[in-house]
């Protein structure tokens, strides 16, 4: 790495009146240096370059700021890095507000930004205090949602950062504050073909939020309704009987055969791991049961291919059509489970999942085996061409 | 000096005395008091609709004051609010309008004025059931005073009742960005919201309908030209501008459709092919010879002649059939072929099919209909003169 002394040279290219060129390549170097991880660690011994970057992000010059924010998506992405990065708060504070400014032109870049700095706990905390106070999250999610806010960025990882930001208990109350408007301007996001980190983030907000199960009949009340949004991801185009579709969620009813599911298995797993949450309350559950989701949650268990996917698929399932539990164990989340049974579950959980591992790795397996299958026939057909040619 | 018990000196004694001697003139009269206190401003319930200055010179004197040209442009338009909201209070919408309106046109540069002037009439509108008005006027509130509240509202709750549900939404968010808490404007939103979804499930499902409909239209027409049957092309052929088999199948089938409605036999009764892919006809009987018809609503196709007629002429025989003779072993089936005026013959242990299958077959009106007389009879004689006989 870059000895004391040159680190010193860097620093002095790197201030608003140096030259164009000598900052532009400077910058641009820094800008690499941030690609690895060596880079960043060095980087993070070096607080002032970091400032410096901060600083020139409102260079004149669009590239200059294009490498710096660039190089600060790249540290802010390496956790080690987010405690020099918040040394100095004000700092974030103005590029927060940038994004307010509609006709910003780096706003996407902030986003990033902050969405890896609210990615760990002990930042998020820190990250969630000023964002309330300067920007306000109520503003973050209505920008979130608007259509045309800015022409020169899209905002999608602003979904991650509500995601991140959930984390939190505070940041969930102002979600799913009943007084006003939120969590469900999010829903129909849950199906936002354009772009997977949106997709994603608003999932995981979603998930987030219905860990605080004494929000769970809100949730899923007539007002709210956040069940649909969770299912439709999840159904398909396959024909259901006039009768089932009948007993679905109006949303849910009369799908057209191109309709499409979720590619990610991911955020499918993520909503399957939602739609579960919600039914750790003998309210929820009844809920879901009154909806007649389970059509779709068949078809749906027959399309699923990941292993990891249709495991979580299974468990919901099962939850749906077994009986309920008996009373004092009606909520799942807050059961007293005695320590062998833990042990136990311990043990069975561990298995499961070598199990899948086994499973994914058989799969695999054969995957290759049937590439090499192929390559094989290939190269052999090859010979033979080459052998007619000769 | 004044004697002691009168001290007074207002002259308000006298006065009081002279109550008890004069008789009050100009009181309302016993047998109309009721209609002259209406007439008195103060206590009118409502207000006459027209106000001429000799029935009611002071109400006419108080419009004067209202409606004072002399006056700055603010002050009449104020007034000319407070006029439309005493109509509105009585539920006078149109009165009301009129009013606000006037107030409008003052063009007085007070925007708060301007913006409740046109919120109010946009409530008389909404009130009056006219939603395109009152959204109009709602949205030129909101552009003055892009917070207003009621402004607000009142253009959700027309987007809703035009069923404009998505534009409702967009009001409501709207709303919400400067009044997060407000309940109203969450109510209307979640209305809205739940509107919008419900119509489009509706939407899916007519598609999905329409789909099915279409699949088993076009599975009938199939089926019937699959068969070889021949369906009669009316005078009068719709053309339409789009080509296609598509179109083309169900211009007949349309036509189908609209000749069996036109046919004589108002029960709507169509071919239809049933879950075995087996086609069941409504068919005609015509007996020329007493100007009478049957109408079998289901024939099957493979179902033959002879046992519809020994259901219907075996056990009875039908009322006009004053000389007793149509007894199923004594009748004759034919079907006509106009074009070549030719009369065809169909033995009764045929199948239906397999008549409908003959060349010179053609289904009119959607109903196949056959010819039915008595062999030998004077009447056959005269009636096939002059007409080619051939069997099947």
């Amino acid at each position: 790495m870059l000895s004391d002394f040159e680190a010193a040279e860097l620093l002095s290219f790197l201030t608003p009146e140096a030259r164009p060129d000598v900052k532009g390549h400077t910058t641009s170097y820094i800008l690499g240096l941030s690609g690895n991880r060596d880079g960043c660690r060095f980087l993070r011994t070096k607080p002032d370059i970091i400032t410096a970057l901060f600083a020139l992000t409102s260079d004149p010059s669009i590239a200059i700021a294009k490498d710096c924010y660039f190089t600060l998506i790249n540290l802010s992405a390496d956790e080690t890095l987010h405690q020099v990065l918040l040394t100095d708060i004000k700092v974030l504070q103005v590029m927060m507000k940038k994004v307010l400014d509609p006709e910003f032109v780096f706003s996407d870049q902030i986003c990033s930004i902050l969405s890896n700095l609210t990615r760990h706990l002990k930042t998020c905390k820190i990250m969630f205090k000023v964002l309330q106070e300067d920007v306000g999250v109520a503003k973050l999610v209505e920008i979130f949602c608007a259509e045309s806010f800015n022409k020169k960025a899209k905002f999608h990882h602003l979904g991650p950062l509500l995601s991140n930001l959930t984390q939190l208990p505070e940041a969930r109350s102002f979600m799913m504050d009943k007084d006003r408007c939120v969590i469900q301007r999010l829903f129909s996001y849950t199906q936002y073909q354009a772009s997977v980190v949106r997709r994603g983030g608003v999932v995981g907000t979603l998930r987030n939020c219905c860990f605080d199960h004494a929000h769970h009949e809100w949730l899923l009340s007539d007002d709210v309704d956040i069940l649909p949004f969770l299912m439709l991801p999840l159904a398909g185009p396959e024909e259901l009987t006039e009768k089932e579709n009948e007993g679905l969620p109006v949303d849910l009813q009369y799908l057209p055969e191109d309709k499409k599911r979720e590619e990610d298995p991911d955020i499918r797993k993520m909503l399957l791991e939602t739609l579960l949450l919600l039914t750790a309350t003998k309210a929820g559950r009844e809920i879901l049961e009154k909806k007649s989701v389970y059509p779709i949650m068949r078809e749906f268990h027959k399309w699923e291919t990941d292993v990891h996917v249709t495991a979580a698929c299974e468990k919901l399932v099962e939850v749906l059509i077994g009986d309920e539990p008996e009373p004092g164990m009606e909520n799942l989340l807050e059961v007293d489970i005695p320590e062998e049974v833990e042990e136990k579950l311990t043990k069975a959980d561990a298995r499961e999942q070598e199990e899948l591992e086994k499973e994914q790795e058989r799969m695999k397996q054969e995957e290759e085996e049937e590439k090499k299958k192929r390559s094989d026939t290939e190269g052999s057909e090859k010979e033979q061409e080459a052998g007619l040619i000769r | 000096m004044a004697a002691p018990q009168d001290d007074s000196d207002d002259g308000m004694d006298e006065f009081m005395e002279k109550f008890k001697t004069t008789t009050y003139k100009n009181a309302f009269s016993k047998d109309n008091w009721e209609e002259e206190f209406d007439k008195i401003p103060m206590f009118m319930k409502k207000a006459p609709e027209e106000i001429d200055s000799q029935s009611y010179p002071e109400l006419a004197c108080l419009q004067a004051m209202i409606h004072d040209e002399d006056a700055p442009p603010e002050e009449q338009a104020a007034n000319l609010k407070d006029e439309g909201n005493e109509f509105f209070k009585e539920k006078n919408y149109k009165k009301a309008i009129l009013s606000y309106t006037a107030g409008l046109n003052k063009k007085c540069g007070d925007q708060n004025i301007n913006t409740v002037l046109l919120t109010n009439r946009a409530a008389a509108h909404f009130h009056l059931g006219n939603m395109r008005s009152a959204l109009n006027d709602a949205a030129a509130a909101k552009k003055i005073k892009p917070d207003h509240l009621k402004a607000l509202i009142r253009g959700a709750q027309s987007c809703i009742e035009l069923r404009s549900f998505a534009e409702g939404v967009q009001w409501c968010d709207e709303g919400l960005k400067v009044h997060p808490t407000d309940k109203k404007l969450q109510e209307l939103r979640a209305t809205a919201d739940k509107h919008k979804r419900a119509a489009e499930r509706d939407a899916r499902k007519a598609k999905i309908r329409e789909k099915k409909l279409h699949g088993e239209k076009e599975a009938l027409l199939a089926a019937i030209t699959d068969r070889g049957i021949k369906l009669f092309q009316t005078s009068k052929p719709r053309h339409r501008e789009s080509d296609g088999e598509e179109e083309s199948s169900s211009a007949a089938l349309s036509q189908l459709s609209l000749d069996c409605l036109s046919s004589q036999e108002a029960t709507g009764a169509r071919v239809f092919l049933d879950e075995q892919h087996i086609l069941h006809w409504p068919v005609l009987f015509l007996y020329p010879e007493h100007q009478q018809t049957d109408f079998i609503s289901a024939f099957c196709e493979n179902d033959c002649f002879i046992n519809h007629l020994a259901l219907m002429f075996g056990e009875e025989l039908p009322p006009w059939d004053a000389d007793r003779k149509y007894h199923p072993q004594n009748l004759q089936l034919y079907f006509e072929d106009e074009v070549k005026d030719t009369l065809y013959q169909v033995k009764p242990e045929t199948l239906l099919l397999k008549v409908l299958q003959h060349k010179r077959f053609f289904v009119k009106a959607g109903s196949p209909s056959f010819i039915v007389v008595v062999k030998g009879s004077p009447f056959w004689e005269q009636f096939s003169t002059g007409k080619k006989i051939r069997g099947l």
